[in-house]
């Protein structure tokens, strides 16, 4: 108790002091202790002394009724949690005692009894590190190991560990400690204690024993904690237990989950599995929903799915035919169908007159800002007021529009109507065909894109973007063929198509073909084979860094070069390593820029810290002026890092120093990578920082956290950072390229006017869609150098952020995939992960009518019992069944 | 607020082709206008939000929390090695050396501490000093406008009074000296018996401040306060004493007499700023003594003084379980008389665990006696058997009372060692003190 453990320090010099003292003389005293102990104290204490001279009577029948009945009073005796229970101090004395007669016993079933008590007697009084709680218990005779109570066998545990590691080192063998663990793991599982008991096989490195042990009751809470530990192991650990946590999904039967570990290992062969091993149709669909959410093209060969009605129905859901018309069902049911213009964004009449008097600085850079803003507020909603209205093409009063934007301006008017008409693939087409007759380059080549556009994460047999697009890649006119080949890029992306590489490669092959075109050609192969480590579009890549002049080298566009070929490598990790190592030898002007984007790429999604650390270092050096590397650095830092939530903070933290030493390339690349780390997600500590950053005196550093500003609040529709950026827009009025900024900001905050987000990731934070992150990053490295490319003459490449664009909705769909309006309760996501019980998985709540948005951090789940959701994720397109069991209660 | 700064005309040649070098030429560039004007948040202010870490669920001991927490102390070097290679390459402390001189020259001294009423625009405010009148004065660049709020305490200019800039630390002197610094000498050793209620004061506030996962596994919230009661001398301030001797959380003690103040609104506010700091220094113990003085049952008061001590209560009991939660703030109260308390301070929720001093029975006295007699030096005659047995009620303090007069009576008549009769002596006197000069026995 604790009064005892308090003196022991202080206690010895006095004398009389009726504490215990760690006793030399046990006998003496005792003598003296006795005096303050209760009666019951005191009986309890000579009864236990009998036993343990009892224990040492040669009679062998007074030793096992000694032996009984004080393994029966070590087990009966209730503990406080604050102290050491009774039987067991009052035998400490005597600890040394048993284990010296324990030695000179002969091997008989009284030995292991001893060794029990002795292996229980050792949790209080054994040295540190000695184990000697395992060493008797592995002597003792193998009882239930639950009966010595939780404390026992948790210290038990730790010890296994040590011994495992001693053991593993000295090569012994482990098979006795290993049924220990069967044991150990066995209890845990009972008593709801499934992280000691997961934690206890990391250790062993033998997490399959976990397969025996999980029953329904305690699978979820495992592979919850199985999952959510694996973002933090080092690699290959991580891959075991998420392999484990894949099997035992698949074993009770919870596919979808299962579907969602397989994707996240990137795993087709287990998507297969899944598909196989689940024959219901309608929960098939559901996976399909999941693999269209996640933007990954998988093949539905008719060997797995021998029925064509059924192929075809899983078709159109993995197509992604349907995601416009859910989009639409979502805005009709939000009302917001009605077409907002520019100006209703800006709100300028909620500045003073002044700003808003003077807005004609710079009139054709104003228009194109209006553009991208209608474009990106009416994104897939099939009207607006610029470009739709009057859809009457003799009069032509849809080109004003298109006409009040200059030369390159008129490529990215052209290219919005395919934003406004995003997804909606046959109306897009036929509207945006009368722009194929136009005599003007530009507007051909934003019809290009903005097939491209439209075509953009819809998949379609027929492959009419191809079509289109595959005759204008080799014509005269480097702005069409870009349109042209932007577009396939954005049309195709993840789709890993042979016959665009057989079109796309030979221009990067082509020394007559300009910077420009090669750009977004890398690029465009670098989406459509994004993440898949593709050899050959690696070496066309290589072979133009290589081939190019030194002078081509240092534009800024041919920066772009390197990011098509790190979007090959995107979370792909070490197979980036041969392609890296070609890298070191390439011109010095891009090769240390080109080591940079590949290694953020290839680890991007990954939280390594390493690869963070190694960045970071890279940022610290002070360069002489002219080497670009930094920029992509602490971009990288921030793809890295945002695969967690702590990785997260922490990264925030680390840009806040880098703010404060770093030289201004990095200042400039600073906002954007805060930006990325918390995209469509607005932190008010970030808001805050990006929100000081927008007033620097650096003009570049300004924009950027402008842009960043429009980031975070992507598609929030955030009124705090509209009203910041509307008072930027003042403050800036005079500067027409950081108004441009600010309208692109705005534009972006009101994204599909809040019915859109950007954020790559998925599935309550798990997911990451590998062409969503492209999309961005490729717009982030864009805006690395904002003068030369979106304020010059390259602005769509905005565009590319349509590859992260998706409805941030919850859609509850009947088993007919028609929409059904169910209550949900929307609120706050909490972190459940081993806590016990069942707790609340949501706060904050409110109860909603589907469909509903989901803000960042949101979580759902539906407020009835009369349907029961085939994904456990409640996100984007959910097939409700109905709830057998349902009774209506009268 | 950007549109007000008259640095917009000289924007005019703002093309996009303006480059640094351009930047430079100009005259006069106007200080970013604050990110927000008015209060500030409190939870994140400027450095202290910034060096907070992120919260790591879950709270059991588990390898995931182990791994999450070593993924902050990764990045937490990774920040300290960048920081330091930077330093080393550049070091800023010149240049900060030398800025802070240019600050300390436009800051003048001495400086005089003022209030500041009113924010005007970004520039100026309306402050008054001490004395009275207010001014309206400009604040100089270098302030930090984020962290200004009308109300705040600001250093002046000692002449044209300009904001030089502001005084951070809000901390009541009041509180800061109840804070104990150095921890009493008494350990639980030091109490005889009191087991149960040992027990019960761990439970209720050290664990939960030790093993918050204990009480997560199992799935409950741990209690927030205690109250020890029971007759005066029995151990109460004593074990309070152990506590903060044995914690290593922040002890915060308060006498509730303390809490009443002279003017109207100075209890509460003491109140207040006690669980502020409380709640800052978290973990932390709030010990408050004697809280009879402020929690007496609520009645229809009669004058001004007992109304404000019935608010000081109420804010006490809003501190307690009220809108805001505390975090590891634990609470414990103690009284002799518990029956008077006003009922709505010992709900559970804000006083989970009532725990009672009862005087001593004879294992208990046996005990005490033994503690106190412990290091005095006593003559073989002495049979502290007689007094342990005896029926008198005893307190713990009674006890003492006696071994300590008993000394005194040896010493008086110059002996080394303390003799039986000493004791009975003692026991006579204390007695007939305790019974306020009614002789023993005469009613018996």
């Amino acid at each position: 108790m604790a009064p005892e453990k308090n003196s022991s320090g202080a206690g010895t010099s006095r004398e009389e002091a009726p504490v215990k003292v760690p006793a030399k003389d046990p006998k003496k005293k005792e003598e003296k202790k006795d005096e303050d102990l209760s009666e019951e104290d005191l009986a309890l204490k000579q009864q236990l002394e009998l036993y343990v001279e009892r224990v040492q009577d040669p009679d062998p029948g007074l030793q096992k009724v000694a032996l009984e009945s004080m393994r029966q009073e070590i087990r009966t005796s209730t503990s406080s949690m604050t102290s050491v229970p009774k039987p067991l101090k009052f035998l400490r004395p005597h600890y040394g005692t048993l284990k010296a007669y324990y030695e000179t016993m002969k091997d008989s079933d009284l030995k292991r009894y001893l060794a029990d008590i002795l292996s229980v007697l050792a949790l209080t009084m054994s040295a540190e590190g000695e184990r000697e709680s395992l060493k008797y218990r592995l002597l003792g005779s193998e009882g239930d190991i639950g009966s010595w109570g939780h404390e026992y066998v948790r210290n038990l545990a730790g010890e296994i560990a040590q011994e495992y590691t001693k053991r593993q080192s000295e090569e012994a063998p482990i098979n006795d400690l290993m049924e220990l663990v069967q044991q150990i793991v066995a209890f845990h599982m009972k008593h709801n204690a499934e992280p000691e008991a997961v934690d206890l096989l990391m250790e062993v490195e033998d997490l399959d024993m976990l397969m025996e042990h999980v029953d329904s009751t305690n699978f979820k809470r495992t592979c919850l904690y199985l999952t959510s530990a694996a973002r933090y192991l080092p690699g290959p650990d991580d891959m075991v237990v998420l392999d484990i946590a894949y099997m035992i999904y698949l074993k009770f039967e919870e596919y979808a989950n299962a579907l969602q570990i397989a994707l996240f290992l990137d795993n087709m062969q287990y998507v297969k599995q899944v598909f196989t091993s689940c024959g219901d149709l309608l929960r098939r669909k559901q996976f399909c929903y999941i693999l269209a959410r996640h933007g990954i093209t998988f093949e539905l060969d008719e060997e797995m799915f021998p029925d064509d009605d059924e192929r075809e129905a899983l078709l159109e859901i993995v197509n992604n035919t349907k995601l416009s018309e859910g989009y639409l069902t979502l805005a009709r049911d939000i009302e917001v169908m009605e077409p907002k213009s520019p100006e209703d964004i800006y709100k300028a009449h909620l500045l003073d007159g002044r700003a808003s008097a003077s807005a004609s600085v710079d009139s054709a850079r104003q228009n194109l800002a209006a553009t991208f803003v209608n474009a990106f507020v009416n994104a897939g909603f099939g009207q607006d007021k610029l470009m739709t209205v009057q859809s009457d093409p003799s009069s032509g009063s849809s080109g004003n529009w298109l006409f009040k934007n200059k030369e390159h301006g008129k490529a990215s008017a052209a290219a919005s109507l395919g934003m406004i008409l995003l997804w909606e693939v046959d109306s897009g087409l036929s509207q945006l065909d009368k722009y194929f007759h136009s005599n003007d380059n530009h507007v051909i080549a934003g019809a290009l894109l903005g097939v491209g556009i439209v075509n953009c994460n819809i998949k379609n047999d027929c492959d009419p973007a191809l079509a289109l697009l595959g005759d204008y890649i080799d014509k005269e006119d480097a702005s069409i063929r870009i349109g042209a080949i932007m577009g396939l890029g954005l049309a195709y992306a993840g789709s890993q198509n042979e016959q665009i590489r057989a079109k796309l490669s030979p221009i990067l092959n082509d020394a007559k073909a300009p910077l420009d075109v090669l750009a977004f050609t890398a690029i465009s192969l670098g989406l459509i084979y994004v993440g898949s480590c593709n050899e050959e579009v690696a070496q066309s890549i290589i072979f133009t860094l290589m081939d190019r002049s030194e002078s081509e080298l240092g534009e800024p566009l041919a920066r772009l070069l390197p990011l098509g070929l790190g979007l090959l490598y995107l979370g792909k990790q070490e197979n980036v390593e041969v392609t890296a190592e070609v890298a070191k030898t390439f011109n010095e002007k891009i090769r240390k820029h080109c080591d940079m984007t590949l290694v953020s790429c290839a680890y991007a999604g990954t939280g390594n810290v390493l690869k963070v650390q190694n960045l970071l270092g890279h940022c610290a050096q002070h360069l002489e002026k002219g080497e670009t590397h930094q920029a992509p650095a602490v971009l990288g830092i921030a793809m890295v890092a945002m695969a967690e939530e702590l990785g997260v903070e922490m990264a925030i933290r680390s840009l806040e120093h880098l703010l404060q030493y770093g030289e201004q390339n990095i200042r400039r690349a600073v906002p954007l990578a805060l930006g990325l780390l918390c995209i469509a997600n607005p932190k008010v500590n970030v808001m805050d920082t990006l929100s000081r950053l927008s007033h620097d005196t650096d003009s570049e550093v300004a924009m950027a956290a402008v842009i960043s500003l429009g980031l975070i609040g992507a598609g929030t529709n955030n009124a705090r950072i509209a009203g910041m950026l509307r008072n930027l827009s003042s403050y800036y009025y005079k500067d027409a390229s950081l108004l441009f900024c600010v309208r692109i900001a705005q534009g972006l905050v009101h994204l599909g006017k809040g019915l859109l987000t950007l954020n790559p990731y998925h599935s309550e934070r798990f997911l990451l869609s590998p062409t969503a992150l492209a999309g961005i990053i490729t717009m982030l490295h864009a805006c690395l150098d904002m003068k030369a490319i979106i304020l010059g003459k390259y602005h769509y490449v905005l565009y590319f952020l349509v590859l992260a664009m998706q409805p941030r909705m919850l859609l509850t769909v009947d088993e007919n995939l028609k929409p059904l309006s169910v209550p949900v309760r929307v609120g706050q996501a909490v972190d459940v992960v081993g806590q016990a019980g069942r707790p609340k998985t949501i706060t904050g709540f409110q109860t909603h009518s589907t469909p509903v948005l989901l803000a960042a951090g949101d979580r759902a789940e539906l407020a009835t019992e009369k349907y029961i959701p085939l994904s456990p994720i409640l996100e984007g397109f959910v097939i409700l069944k109905e709830n057998p069991d349902f009774r209506e209660d009268n | 607020m950007g549109q007000g700064t008259p640095g917009g005309l000289s924007r005019q040649s703002g093309d996009r082709k303006q480059d640094g070098a351009d930047k430079k030429e100009k005259k006069f560039e106007p200080a970013a206008p604050p990110s927000r004007v008015g209060r500030k948040q409190r939870k994140q202010k400027g450095p202290e939000a910034a060096a907070r870490l992120p919260t790591v669920t879950p709270l059991t001991k588990c390898k995931l929390r182990l791994l999450k927490l070593e993924r902050i102390k990764d990045y937490l070097l990774m920040e300290e090695e960048f920081v330091t290679n930077q330093e080393r390459l550049k070091p800023q402390e010149e240049k900060a050396e030398e800025d802070r001189s240019k600050v300390d020259d436009l800051r003048g001294s001495p400086m005089s501490v003022g209030n500041l009423e009113e924010l005007i625009d970004e520039n100026h405010a309306i402050v008054s000093s001490s004395v009275g009148p207010e001014y309206y004065v400009s604040i100089l660049s270098f302030v930090d406008k984020d962290q200004l709020e009308p109300g705040c305490a600001i250093l002046m200019h000692n002449k044209v009074l300009s904001v030089v800039g502001l005084l951070q630390d809000e901390v009541d002197p009041m509180v800061s000296v109840m804070k104990v610094e150095k921890a009493p000498l008494e350990s639980y050793a030091d109490i005889g018996g009191l087991d149960a209620q040992i027990q019960e004061i761990k439970e209720a506030v050290e664990l939960p401040l030790t093993h918050p996962e204990l009480y997560e596994d199992i799935g409950i919230k741990p209690p927030k306060g205690v109250i020890l009661y029971g007759e005066p001398g029995t151990g109460k301030t004593l074990l309070a004493k152990a506590v903060a001797n044995s914690t290593s959380a922040t002890f915060l003690r308060v006498v509730g007499s303390e809490l009443i103040q002279k003017y109207l609104g100075d209890g509460p506010k003491l109140v207040r700023e006690l669980f502020r700091v409380a709640d800052e220094l978290s973990p932390s113990i709030v010990f408050i003594d004697e809280i009879d003085a402020v929690g007496t049952k609520r009645y229809d008061a009669h004058s001004g003084g007992e109304r404000e001590i019935q608010r000081t209560m109420l804010e006490l009991l809003n501190q307690l379980d009220g809108f805001d939660s505390r975090g590891d703030v634990k609470v414990i109260l103690a009284t002799n008389r518990i029956e008077s308390l006003d009922p709505a301070l010992l709900r559970p929720g804000r006083i989970d665990r009532k725990i009672e001093f009862p005087l001593p029975d004879i294992k208990t006295r046996r005990r005490i006696f033994q503690i106190h007699t412990s290091r005095m030096t006593l003559a073989d005659d002495v049979n502290l058997e007689e007094f342990v047995m005896t029926k008198d009620e005893f307190s713990g303090a009674d006890i003492k009372a006696i071994c300590t007069e008993a000394g005194l009576l040896a010493l008086r008549e110059r002996r080394m060692k303390v003799t039986h009769a000493d004791f009975k002596k003692a026991k006579e006197k204390v007695m007939f003190k305790k019974k306020e000069g009614v002789p023993e026995g005469l009613y018996m």
